[in-house]
């Protein structure tokens, strides 16, 4: 009796958990079908007519508002970044873990202190700085501040999976003939997959994702990432509504399909078999 | 096969404060199997790594062939390892596992798969080669371990207790294995282990090692009979050797030994170390159970019987031994019995060391 109340109770929290997550997104999606005239006469309506699927929206964002640019330049930047964050935090989370070298403990361990400032605190100096340098409105500067920001988790992560790894088997490795940048390619690459990726969605997630950044430093609007984009465009002149849904859409599901496309290999763990057992 | 000896001279090894390895010479020859054997923790899986190139000692010279290696990388000492936990490669299937080590040295293709081939029917386990090391079982792993490093034909095959995740029935018999293999490749092998009846069958030459000091390299006979010291005389032989305290006396000329409870006439011996405390060791099967002029009277406590043998601890007062018995023989705990013991067959030790 009491068992089955806990379960409904569970069922029920659940989904209500569920509703509050996903109401916005569905209202998101919803709104960027609709045509304005639709949005202004019904402002509750939720529902959504199928027949009246209206994509006028995103054309629109994509070609009158710039964002086939926006996309593009969010692409170019999420994966330099992805690329370097993720080769960086393995050779170094490698030399963390196995290599002896003076200062090598610090370095471990100071490696998180990067995050005890909050970026609101290092973005005014920064923009001071690079504004002197003449670096700032450039999106490769970009990419510098983003792997900044990256790389400590994503070198944390790395260790700490690397830590996981038995030595003995690199040891082999080099026994068998590989150097110490053979062992990482050939041995501690592969079977770090499932680590890899996720060091890799996470690098995405936050180049994709981050606003604070791109807004004080792009002043150019060939240079907009998509954030960037998207309030570009909930702040012009024209209020549309079902534009700035269009837009967050874009923003939106490049990560989702990511992350659901991730997840699978994200569990899955490669080292059942190499030891004993 | 092309081997190779090896000679460690005066090799040191710290890790921090401990004295992992202090001073260890050794030679072993051209397709000499050589076991170190000591409790965990004496340094010998140390002293391997250091051989193999993976740890560098803070002195010493390691040799192979009489040139030193020291300034070689694991690679080119052209050496092979199996590890206690196998180590294989998860992400490969046996034959790249096995091929591994070739391919890396940029061996043609057709040779490394000829190769391979060669040495899975030396295994058997011709049949295995498309699987990944987690569907393998234990004893299937181990000997791809062995097959890793034999596929290479190295100068020289360093082992690191290969045997001891195996169960015990599987142990026995890949134990024999290894043996005979050895026999047929005529390798050099430094093997480690702290299992006592792997050193004493496989080995033409075991090393006891203890807290990072070697205690004794002879051939395993020698080291069973004459232990040069009393830690060697306990760590081999099982059940271990019964070492008594006592004092050297001269009685008339003659020698005795002046235990708690009990004395013996040393008769010929003639320890050079005059009257001092000493302590003698006697094999339990070198204890002979019976009347004599010289036995002794004991009770016995306890009977352990093993089946091929039964063992009796027998109390003599204030020491307790341990002596074999046959297995037919029958006896009752409380029981008063005579025991004698033949004095060439005692192991006298001073100052810990044999005399």
């Amino acid at each position: 009796m009491e068992r089955t109340i806990i379960r409904i109770l569970r069922i029920m929290g659940l989904i209500i958990f569920i509703a509050i997550v996903s109401f916005p997104f569905y209202w998101m999606i919803v709104s960027s079908f609709k045509s304005l005239s639709e949005i202004l006469l019904k402002p509750a309506n939720l529902g959504l007519d199928i027949r009246k699927i209206d994509f006028h929206a995103y054309y629109e964002v994509l070609f009158e508002h710039g964002f086939l640019r926006y996309i593009s330049n969010s692409v170019y930047v999420s994966i330099v970044t992805v690329v370097l964050s993720v080769t960086l935090a393995t050779v170094g989370g490698y030399a963390v873990t196995r290599l002896r070298f003076r200062g090598q403990k610090i370095m471990s361990y100071s490696i998180l202190l990067i995050y005890m400032f909050p970026a609101i605190v290092l973005v005014i100096p920064l923009y001071v700085m690079f504004s002197r340098v003449g670096l700032r409105d450039s999106i490769n500067l970009l990419i510098l501040v983003y792997l900044a920001q990256t790389l400590p988790v994503a070198l944390y992560m790395l260790r700490s999976y690397f830590q996981t790894l038995p030595p003995e088997m690199e040891q082999a490795g080099l026994i068998d003939g590989c150097s110490r940048l053979g062992v990482i390619w050939r041995i501690v690459i592969p079977l770090s997959a499932p680590a890899l990726a996720s060091v890799a969605l996470y690098t995405f997630m936050i180049a994709w994702n981050e606003f604070l950044f791109a807004f004080m430093f792009l002043d150019t609007p060939e240079k907009f990432t998509l954030s960037r984009g998207v309030v570009q465009l909930a702040g012009s002149v024209h209020l549309s509504k079902q534009l700035v849904m269009a837009a967050s859409v874009m923003v939106t599901i490049p990560i989702l399909i990511l992350f659901l496309f991730f997840e699978r290999r994200l569990v899955q763990g490669l080292t059942a078999g190499a030891m004993k057992g | 096969m092309n081997m190779a000896s090896l000679t460690l001279k005066a090799i040191t090894k710290r890790f921090g404060k401990v004295m992992a390895l202090s001073c260890v010479d050794l030679h072993v020859d051209d397709g000499e199997f050589c076991v170190l054997l000591g409790p965990s923790g004496c340094g010998k899986s140390t002293l391997l790594n250091i051989i193999a190139g993976l740890i560098l000692q803070d002195e010493g010279i390691v040799m192979l062939d009489g040139k030193s290696v020291d300034r070689l990388s694991p690679r080119e000492r052209d050496v092979a390892m199996v590890f206690q936990s196998y180590a294989l490669y998860p992400h490969m299937t046996v034959a790249q596992n096995l091929g591994f080590g070739l391919r890396m040295r940029g061996v043609p293709k057709p040779t490394i798969q000829e190769r391979v081939l060669e040495s899975t029917h030396l295994l058997g386990i011709e049949d295995l080669l498309d699987r990944k090391p987690r569907e393998l079982s234990g004893g299937q792993r181990q000997r791809v371990a062995m097959g890793r490093a034999l596929v290479r034909r190295p100068r020289l095959f360093l082992l690191d207790e290969p045997l001891s995740n195996l169960d015990a029935r599987l142990r026995a018999s890949v134990r024999l294995e290894l043996k005979q293999l050895h026999r047929k490749i005529q390798s050099t092998i430094v093997y480690v282990t702290h299992d006592q009846v792997e050193a004493m069958t496989l080995g033409d030459k075991v090393v006891v090692m203890r807290n990072g000091k070697v205690h004794q390299i002879d051939q395993p006979e020698t080291i069973y009979a004459r232990p040069a010291n009393t830690f060697v005389a306990r760590f081999i032989g099982s059940p271990e050797m019964n070492l008594c305290q006592g004092r050297l006396l001269q009685k008339d000329g003659r020698s005795h030994f002046q235990g708690a409870g009990f004395s013996l006439d040393l008769g010929g011996l003639k320890p050079n170390v005059g009257e001092d405390e000493v302590e003698v060791g006697i094999r339990p099967e070198d204890i002979v159970i019976g009347q004599s002029a010289t036995a002794l009277r004991g009770k016995v406590e306890m009977i352990s019987n093993i089946g091929s043998e039964k063992y009796l601890h027998v109390d003599l007062g204030d020491v307790s031994l341990t002596v074999r018995a046959p297995k037919e023989a029958i006896f009752q705990p409380g029981q008063i019995i005579l025991l004698t013991i033949d004095p060439d067959r005692l192991h006298i030790f001073h100052e810990g060391l044999r005399i």
